[in-house]
C-alpha cells in the first residue's frame, strides 16, 4: 500500500524525464539574411576551431601566429582557436564528430576547419551557412579575386554547392611522391629521374630494399584513419570513381578501383610496403628508413626537419597507371560559419578573409608546405618567388594543382560509415591480405542501404 | 407556512482521524526522505538515461538538435543482428575476457600466496611494486607502452630479438591490448586476493598442520575453497568489465584497427554512437549488450552462490 505512491512518483518522474531527447518534427531551415557590417568599436568574441591546432609544431605556431596578426588588425574582434575534441592521432579525423558534439550541446563554434570528404553533411546536416547570403555573392567572389592574386580556378569552387558557395576553400594538397634520394642513389637508381608509373614505384622499391635493406614505398592513402582523399585519387588515376558523378551509386566496387587495391597489396605482399599506420609510415620516412612516400604536403615541414642535415629529400608528381594521365585530388578544407548571431557572422567572415588573404597564404604555404591557393604569389619577389626558388618541393604541387579535381564526399548522414567502411576494406585487403573484390564488394553492399533514398 | 423544522444536529467530523494519518505518514517518510537524494539521483543519472537510450534505439537520428528523429521502429535492431561486425566483435570480446582471467585470477593468486611468506619491509616494497601499474593513468600508459611496442626501436622487439609491429598487425594487436590491460589490473586484482587472504582465520590451517597436513593440502583443501567468493567476485568483475577496461587503451593506441582487429562490443558501439553519430544504432546495441550482460551477471551470481565456500 505504502510502495504504491513511490513507485508512481518514479513512473511520473521516467516518463516525463525520457522526452528529453529531440524533436521528431522536421524544422525548417531558418532564412540567411544580410549581415550588417561591425561598428569600429562594436566588441566581438568568436570561437574558431581548426584540426590545425591539433598538432605541435609548425601547424599550431602558424596559425597563433596568423591569430595573433588578425587580432591585431581586429582589435574589436577576440578569436579564441580551438582543437576538435577527441584524441584521434590524426587531429583532422576527429573535426565532424566535435562539431556535432558541440551542436549537440547547443554551442557549435563560429567558424571551423571542415573537411571536403565532410562536404555534403557540413551543408545539409550540421548546416553551414550560405556565404552567398550572409556577405553577398560580390563580397564572396571578391575575396576569391583577391587584392592582388585570384585563387587557382581549381581551388576556388571547392566549397560550393547547387552553385552556392558554403565553404572558402583553405588549406590543401594534392597527393606528392616525397622520395628519399639518399637511398636512391645507394640503390644504384638515378635521383634525377625519379619513378614515373606505379610499375616503376615498385621496381625502385625493389631495388631499395636489396641493396639498402631499408623499406621501398608507403602509400599513406590506404588505411582508415588516412581517409580517402588520396585513395580517390588513385581510384581517378586508373579510369574509376568511388561515387557516381550522379551521387547515386557507389562505384568503389568496380574493375578501376580493385585494381588499385591489387596493385598496393602486390607491394605489400612482396616487401615493397611495410605493413605501418599512417602516423609510423611517415615517421618512418622522416627518419630516412623509406625510399619513397605518397603524402600531403601538410606533414611536409617534418620531413624537411627529420632530413636536414641527413639525407637528401625531394619530391616529384603523382606516378600513373601505365599510359593513363595520373589524377590529383585534393586533400584539407574549407572554413565555414556557424554562428547564428549577426555580429558574430560578420566577425566570422572577416575571420575568413584575412586568413585566406595573400599575406596569409605566404605566412602557410613558406611555414606549413600547403599549396598557396593564390598562386600568383609564386611569382611575386615580394611574395612567395625568393621562398619557391629554395623550395623546389612545392613544384609538383603546384603542377598538380592545375588540372586536379575535387576530393569527392559521399551522400547523406551516414556518409562516415560509407566512407569507413571502404577504407576498411581497402586496409583489410592490402596490408591483412583480404580479397581486395571480395572485401570492397561486401563493403559496398552494406554501404548501399546507408544512401539517401531519392537524392 | 412555515414550519420550522429542527436543524439536524452536526455531523461528529472525524478530527481525531486526520491527524493520525498525518502522523502516520510524517512517522513513515523519515526513511523515503533518507533514501530520497540517492533515489533521485539514481533516477536522474542510470534509470532516465537507460529509458531513454531504449526510445532513442527506435529512432533514427543523429543527435543534431536542428535535424528530425525519424521514427525507425525495429529497423535499428534488424540491421544490427544483419551487421557482420557485431559478432566478430563479440567474438573479440569473449578473446579479451578468456585473455585477462590469468591476469585478474591466476597470477594474482599464485602472487598473494607466494608473497605471504616474505615477511617485514620486502613485503610492502614487493606488494607496492606490484601496485603501482594501477596508479598510472591508462592514456599515459598507452603512449609508454606504444614506444615500447614500437617496431624497428621498441625495447620488446630489441629484447625479443624479433621485428614485429605487435599493435598493428592483426594476429598481436589483440594480444598486445589484452597484455596491457592486463599489466595495469595485475596490482589491483593482487590487493584483493591479498585482502581476501587476510580474512582467512589462521585457526584452520594451523589446526590442519598440526593434524599432519602438507602445506599443499592446506592451500588446496583449506585456504582455496576460504578464498572463493574473492575469486568468484574477480571473475565476475572481470566478465562483465573488461571490454570497458580495454578502451582508453584502444582508442589511444589502435583506434580498433588493424582491420578491426581490436574492435570489441563497446569500442563498436562507441564508434556507432559517437563517431558516425548514429545514435539509433548505437542505442540498439547498447540495449541489447545490457540485456546480454545483465544474463551472463544474474547467471553469474546464481553460480556463485552454489559454488562458493562461506566461512559462517
Amino acid at each position: 500500500m505504502r510502495k504504491t505512491p513511490v513507485a508512481l512518483a518514479l513512473a511520473v518522474v521516467l516518463a516525463t524525464s525520457a522526452c528529453g531527447l529531440g524533436s521528431t518534427a522536421s524544422q525548417e531551415a531558418a532564412t540567411v539574411t544580410r549581415v550588417p557590417e561591425l561598428r569600429p568599436d562594436q566588441q566581438v568574441s568568436i570561437v574558431f576551431e581548426s584540426y590545425n591546432f591539433g598538432q605541435a609544431g609548425a601547424w599550431t605556431d602558424t596559425f597563433n601566429e596568423l591569430i595573433g596578426k588578425f587580432q591585431q588588425a581586429h582589435p574589436n574582434i577576440h578569436v579564441t582557436a580551438q582543437k576538435p575534441q577527441g584524441n584521434s592521432p590524426n587531429p583532422a579525423t576527429d573535426t565532424v564528430p566535435s562539431i556535432q558534439a558541440q551542436m549537440a550541446a547547443g554551442s557549435p563554434p563560429d567558424v571551423a576547419q571542415l573537411g571536403f570528404s565532410d562536404l555534403d553533411f557540413t551543408i545539409h546536416g550540421l548546416g553551414a551557412k550560405p556565404l552567398d547570403d550572409l556577405v553577398g555573392k560580390d563580397a564572396v567572389q571578391a575575396n576569391f579575386d583577391g587584392a592582388k592574386y585570384p585563387y587557382a580556378p581549381t581551388a576556388r569552387t571547392l566549397g560550393d554547392w547547387d552553385g552556392k558557395t558554403y565553404g572558402v576553400p583553405f588549406v590543401f594538397s594534392t597527393p606528392v611522391l616525397y622520395y628519399n634520394a639518399s637511398l636512391f642513389t645507394q640503390a644504384g637508381l638515378d635521383p634525377a629521374n625519379p619513378p614515373k608509373t606505379w610499375d616503376d614505384v615498385q621496381q625502385a622499391s625493389q631495388a631499395i630494399k636489396a641493396r639498402t635493406g631499408k623499406d621501398g614505398a608507403y602509400l599513406d592513402c590506404l588505411t582508415k584513419s588516412a581517409k580517402d582523399w588520396c585513395f580517390q585519387a588513385l581510384v581517378r588515376s586508373n579510369g574509376g570513381h568511388v561515387v557516381s558523378t550522379d551521387r547515386k551509386s557507389l562505384d568503389f566496387a568496380d574493375a578501376p578501383a580493385v585494381e588499385v587495391v591489387k596493385m598496393a597489396q602486390n607491394m605489400v605482399n612482396t616487401g615493397s610496403t611495410p605493413k605501418l599506420t599512417q602516423q609510423q609510415g611517415y615517421e618512418a620516412f622522416a627518419r630516412g628508413d623509406i625510399g619513397m612516400l605518397l603524402e600531403t604536403s601538410a606533414i611536409q615541414a617534418q620531413f624537411i626537419k627529420g632530413a636536414k642535415d641527413k639525407w637528401d629529400l625531394r619530391a616529384t608528381t603523382m606516378p600513373t597507371f601505365g599510359g593513363k594521365p595520373a589524377v590529383a585530388t585534393n586533400s584539407g578544407a574549407s572554413l565555414f560559419v556557424f554562428s547564428q548571431d549577426p555580429a558574430k557572422q560578420r566577425a566570422a567572415w572577416e575571420l575568413i578573409r584575412f586568413l585566406t588573404s595573400e599575406d596569409a597564404y605566404t605566412t602557410i604555404a613558406s611555414k606549413i608546405g600547403y599549396l598557396p591557393l593564390r598562386t600568383g604569389l609564386l611569382g611575386d619577389p615580394n611574395g612567395l618567388q625568393p621562398w619557391a626558388a629554395k623550395n623546389p618541393l612545392i613544384t609538383p604541387n603546384v603542377q598538380q594543382l592545375a588540372h586536379m579535381e575535387p576530393w569527392v564526399s559521399f551522400p547523406g548522414n551516414s556518409y562516415l560509415q560509407i566512407r569507413d567502411g571502404m577504407m576498411d576494406a581497402v586496409e583489410k585487403a592490402v596490408y591483412q591480405g583480404a580479397d581486395p573484390q571480395t572485401a570492397l564488394t561486401s563493403a559496398r553492399d552494406a554501404a548501399t542501404s546507408l544512401m539517401p533514398a531519392g537524392r | 407556512m412555515f414550519v420550522e423544522v429542527a436543524l439536524p444536529p452536526p455531523i461528529a467530523v472525524p478530527v481525531a482521524e486526520r491527524p493520525a494519518l498525518v502522523r502516520r505518514v510524517l512517522r513513515a517518510a523519515p526513511p523515503y526522505l533518507y533514501l530520497a537524494p540517492a533515489l533521485t539521483l539514481l533516477v536522474i543519472w542510470t534509470y532516465r538515461p537507460l529509458v531513454q537510450t531504449v526510445q532513442l534505439s527506435f529512432f533514427s537520428w543523429n543527435l543534431l538538435p536542428t535535424q528530425p528523429m525519424v521514427p525507425a521502429g525495429l529497423a535499428n535492431y534488424e540491421r544490427l543482428l544483419e551487421l557482420p561486425e557485431l559478432g566478430q566483435a563479440m567474438l573479440r570480446t569473449l578473446a579479451v575476457i578468456g585473455g585477462l582471467l590469468p591476469f585478474t585470477v591466476g597470477i594474482p593468486v599464485a602472487a598473494a600466496l607466494l608473497t605471504r611468506r616474505i615477511r617485514g619491509r620486502a613485503r610492502v616494497v614487493y606488494r607496492a611494486l606490484v601496485f603501482a601499474p594501477m596508479l598510472v593513468a591508462p592514456v599515459a600508459s598507452a603512449a609508454v607502452w606504444r614506444w615500447l611496442l614500437d617496431p624497428s626501436a621498441g625495447a620488446v622487439n630489441r629484447v625479443l630479438g624479433t621485428t614485429n609491429n605487435w599493435l598493428h598487425e592483426t594476429g598481436s594487436a589483440n594480444l598486445g591490448i589484452i597484455g596491457i590491460t592486463g599489466w595495469h589490473l595485475l596490482g589491483f586484482a593482487v590487493l584483493v586476493v591479498t585482502a581476501g587472504l587476510a580474512g582467512i582465520n589462521s585457526d584452520y590451517s594451523d589446526a590442519a598442520q598440526l593434524d599432519g597436513a602438507t602445506r599443499g593440502q592446506v592451500t588446496r583443501w583449506i585456504t582455496l575453497p576460504l578464498l572463493s567468493p574473492t575469486l568468484v567476485f574477480l571473475t565476475l568483475m572481470t566478465v562483465l568489465l573488461s571490454a570497458q577496461w580495454t578502451f582508453p587503451l584502444i582508442d589511444a593506441l589502435t583506434q580498433g584497427g588493424p582491420a578491426e582487429a581490436t574492435t570489441n562490443v563497446y569500442y563498436l558501439l562507441w564508434d556507432y554512437s559517437f563517431h558516425s553519430y548514429d545514435a539509433g544504432l548505437g542505442a540498439a546495441a547498447g540495449i541489447m549488450l545490457f540485456l546480454v550482460f545483465g544474463l551472463i551477471a544474474a547467471g553469474l551470481v546464481w553460480l556463485s552462490e552454489r559454488l562458493t565456500f562461506h566461512d559462517d
